[in-house]
């Protein structure tokens, strides 16, 4: 689950909860998202009453499921439906897949803590940090051409964010984990749409 | 990387399975790979549709919870005299009952309250509850000799919905679009909405694997359009992301996507790329259609007031023709709260308000913008309600439980017989009296009008093929036969023999009245496939 992978694998022990077993947890999910399908009130698990610190940060195993209403990111990510044993997971690849992998706040939130990461760790040189996201995200380093494409995509992002702070403000409050508070805010937010980026790479989803 | 070149055309998983139906096919396939991509049925060979079809897409206004046919759409005047009398023991039969009637020492019958009358130049008897369905009565087919085999919501939605009572097949829609493809690039082909009755009592649940693709592949579930917030989910941008900003992100992104793809080769890769900009296009193709502030007040007033307020019935009708004007494949609306075992004197009018108006505004809608031709709409529910009162029975306060050996709904459109009504239940409403359609009947018959072969619609999984229509034939056969006072049900079929028997019969028969064949495995009965 590429969930898990990016959590796992990227952050390491920085948000992901390492423990195991425990109760189900309830990771972000948008709201209302019973209303209409659920029956309201008098039977238990009719609401969704969003987790809070480790509880947003574990691997999907854990995440709360509702025989009703699936939690949407691993309905979208071809989660089985438990209804039936299922060998082999099916792969798809479908556009409301890249609109959660782009816009659902546990990816916004894990791309702002891969740029923090690589802002802290991958030394001053924006080309040794961009080295850093990409060798993360894929285990490789990326060649001339991509470090320029990206190069060039932080360029723009840095450029748009220093003429919006409120935009580059609201960016990086997505997710409950605080942000650095000692990187600039428009900064944090262009490498955070950078990291966006790297983290959507089909190299990234399918092959990390 | 220049010792396998060949990867760069195609991948060896792709090479190896296109393999068996020839090089041909595999270039036929690259050269159709545009808008056709998104259809790509398990074998290569068959296409879809096999015939002229003669609808293009469906509109399913399902009625979850079971609407009482008796006091709707099937008019039995021969109940009126009959008032408190039990039902004779020749019409009740084997009738399985539900746990919540299991008590009762004796089912009397209560007739409709509500009167009934002609509508149209067809003269379709309609209940007074429907005044609005009855100005479209000469567009719509009734069909009066629905029946199931389930006798309880969950199995019974689920059976309609996926041709199984069983959890874990793919929907309607899902087989629809899987078989057929989309014919908008910016739009999910299989999108459903869904709604509450505006008395606030929805009564059970919805399941979203009712729209599920079950073991297709998950590109094939249906799409839940919501009412209010996003309408479709996490369709925004994050806040601080504009437009622009977004637009250079996906090309930085395609840019490395592509990279990946000369080295590596992936076809994957490519639809990939396709798909983040499908999803690009969404963001503005899906809010300008959940936009309906441009609808002149005309077209308001064919839906009604409640097709102003996000989220109802009307205003999810009125969504679906704009869906429908797109060339959405399978638009599926659900509207609960049907299930009146008590109250449905005070319950079903409004439920029949919430649905009347809003229906056929969406038939005289869809028929003045020459779409009603190609696009099959069908009002319904899962089951219909008994004859026989449940709890305490007053000629103008009752309930009914649900019931499941004779029901009703209508279609219209996409080639169905307009003004017409196709089969009889019999005097109390209560069985099948002549053009019995079983469940799978229906989805056959959906699936015909769609051009396609319901046995050549076939998807292998865990080593056999499966399809959405089951045991057609089975029905088929009871349903020629339905004219027989007593129908044989699944749950009270006898012994294995006669079992055995009937299926003798079956494998022994070479076309039914409709002249399809009836050459059928003989496993079919008992091994669900």
């Amino acid at each position: 689950m590429v969930v898990n992978r990016f959590w796992q694998q990227l952050f390491g022990l920085g948000l992901l909860k390492q423990s195991v077993g425990g109760p189900s947890v309830y990771p972000y999910q948008p709201a209302d998202l019973y209303k209409g399908i659920v029956v309201a009130a008098g039977y238990p698990g009719t609401k969704y009453v969003e987790s809070t610190g480790d509880g947003l940060y574990r691997r999907s195993l854990y995440t709360f499921w509702k025989r009703t209403v699936p939690h949407p990111t691993l309905n979208v990510l071809d989660a089985p439906d438990r209804e039936v044993c299922i060998v082999r997971r099916s792969t798809t690849n479908t556009p409301l897949q890249a609109l959660t992998l782009l816009n659902d706040p546990i990816f916004v939130e894990a791309a702002r803590k891969l740029a923090e990461r690589v802002m802290t760790e991958g030394g001053k040189s924006p080309d040794a940090r961009l080295t850093l996201a990409f060798r993360l995200a894929t285990g490789h380093s990326p060649n001339e051409r991509e470090l320029n494409i990206l190069r060039d995509a932080l360029g723009k992002m840095l450029a748009a964010f220093q003429k919006d702070d409120a935009g580059a403000r609201r960016l990086i409050q997505v997710g409950a984990a605080k942000s650095d508070s000692s990187i600039p805010a428009a900064e944090l937010a262009a490498w955070t749409a950078v990291a966006n980026i790297i983290l959507n790479m089909d190299e990234t989803i399918t092959k990390g | 990387m220049e010792c396998c070149n060949f990867s760069r055309v195609t991948s060896r998983r792709d090479l190896l399975a296109r393999a068996g139906y020839g090089l041909g096919a595999a270039a036929l396939h690259a050269l159709l790979g545009g808008a056709k991509a998104h259809a790509e049925p398990t074998d290569a060979r068959v296409t879809f549709p096999n015939f002229t079809p003669k609808a293009k897409r469906v509109i399913f206004l399902f009625q979850a919870g079971g609407p009482s046919h008796l006091d709707l759409l099937d008019y039995k005047p021969q109940m009126k005299d009959r008032f408190n009398q039990d039902i004779p023991a020749s019409v009740f039969g084997t009738q399985r009952i539900t746990g919540m009637v299991a008590q009762q020492d004796r089912f009397p019958v209560v007739p409709t309250m509500w009167g009934f009358r002609q509508y149209g130049e067809s003269g379709q008897w309609l209940s007074e509850l429907l005044p609005h369905t009855g100005r479209a009565a000469d567009e719509i087919c009734v069909l009066r000799g629905m029946y199931t085999e389930a006798i309880n919501h969950d199995p019974a939605i689920t059976f309609i919905q996926t041709g199984s009572q069983l959890p874990g097949r793919p929907s309607m829609g899902s087989w629809i679009d899987y078989g057929l493809g989309s014919e908008n690039e910016n739009l999910p082909a299989f999108v459903v909405l869904n709604s509450l009755p505006s008395n606030g009592q929805p009564d059970q649940g919805l399941l979203s694997r009712l729209w599920g693709a079950g073991f297709l592949p998950g590109r094939y579930q249906g799409v839940q359009f919501r009412g209010g917030g996003d309408p479709v989910l996490h369709l925004s941008n994050p806040p601080g992301i504009t437009r622009e900003m977004r637009r250079s992100q996906l090309d930085a992104l395609g840019a490395l996507n592509r990279e990946l793809h000369d080295r590596a080769g992936d076809p994957e890769i490519e639809t990939r790329i396709a798909q983040y900009e499908m999803a690009f296009r969404m963001q503005t193709s899906v809010p300008e259609l959940a936009n309906t502030s441009q609808e002149p007040d005309h077209i308001y007033e064919l839906y009604g007031d409640d097709a102003r307020k996000p989220g109802t019935f009307a205003a999810n009708c009125l969504l679906a023709r704009r869906l429908a004007e797109r060339g959405v494949r399978f638009i599926q609306l659900y509207h609960r709260g049907w299930d009146h075992h008590g109250g449905l004197t005070d319950k079903l009018p409004v439920l029949a308000r919430d649905t009347d108006r809003a229906s056929a505004g969406l038939i005289v809608d869809l028929k003045q913008r020459g779409l009603l031709d190609d696009t099959l709409v069908i009002w319904g529910g899962e089951f219909g309600r008994t004859p026989y009162a449940q709890g305490a029975v007053k000629p103008d306060s009752y309930g009914r439980d649900h019931h499941g050996r004779v029901f009703s709904l209508w279609m219209a459109g996409g080639g169905v017989k307009r003004g017409y009504s196709h089969g009889q239940s019999d005097d109390y409403g209560f069985n099948v009296a002549e053009g019995g359609v079983h469940i799978h009947d229906l989805q056959a018959t959906v699936l015909h009008l769609l051009g396609i072969d319901h046995t050549k619609l076939t998807y292998l999984f865990q080593g056999r093929q499966f399809r959405l229509v089951v045991g057609v034939l089975y029905s088929f056969k009871y349903a020629t036969y339905s004219h027989l006072p007593k129908l044989k049900w699944p749950y009270a079929r006898g012994s294995e023999d006669e079992l055995e028997a009937n299926n003798d019969v079956a494998a022994a028969g070479s076309s039914d009245d409709a002249g399809r064949s009836t050459e059928f495995p003989r496993c079919r009965l008992r091994t669900v496939c």
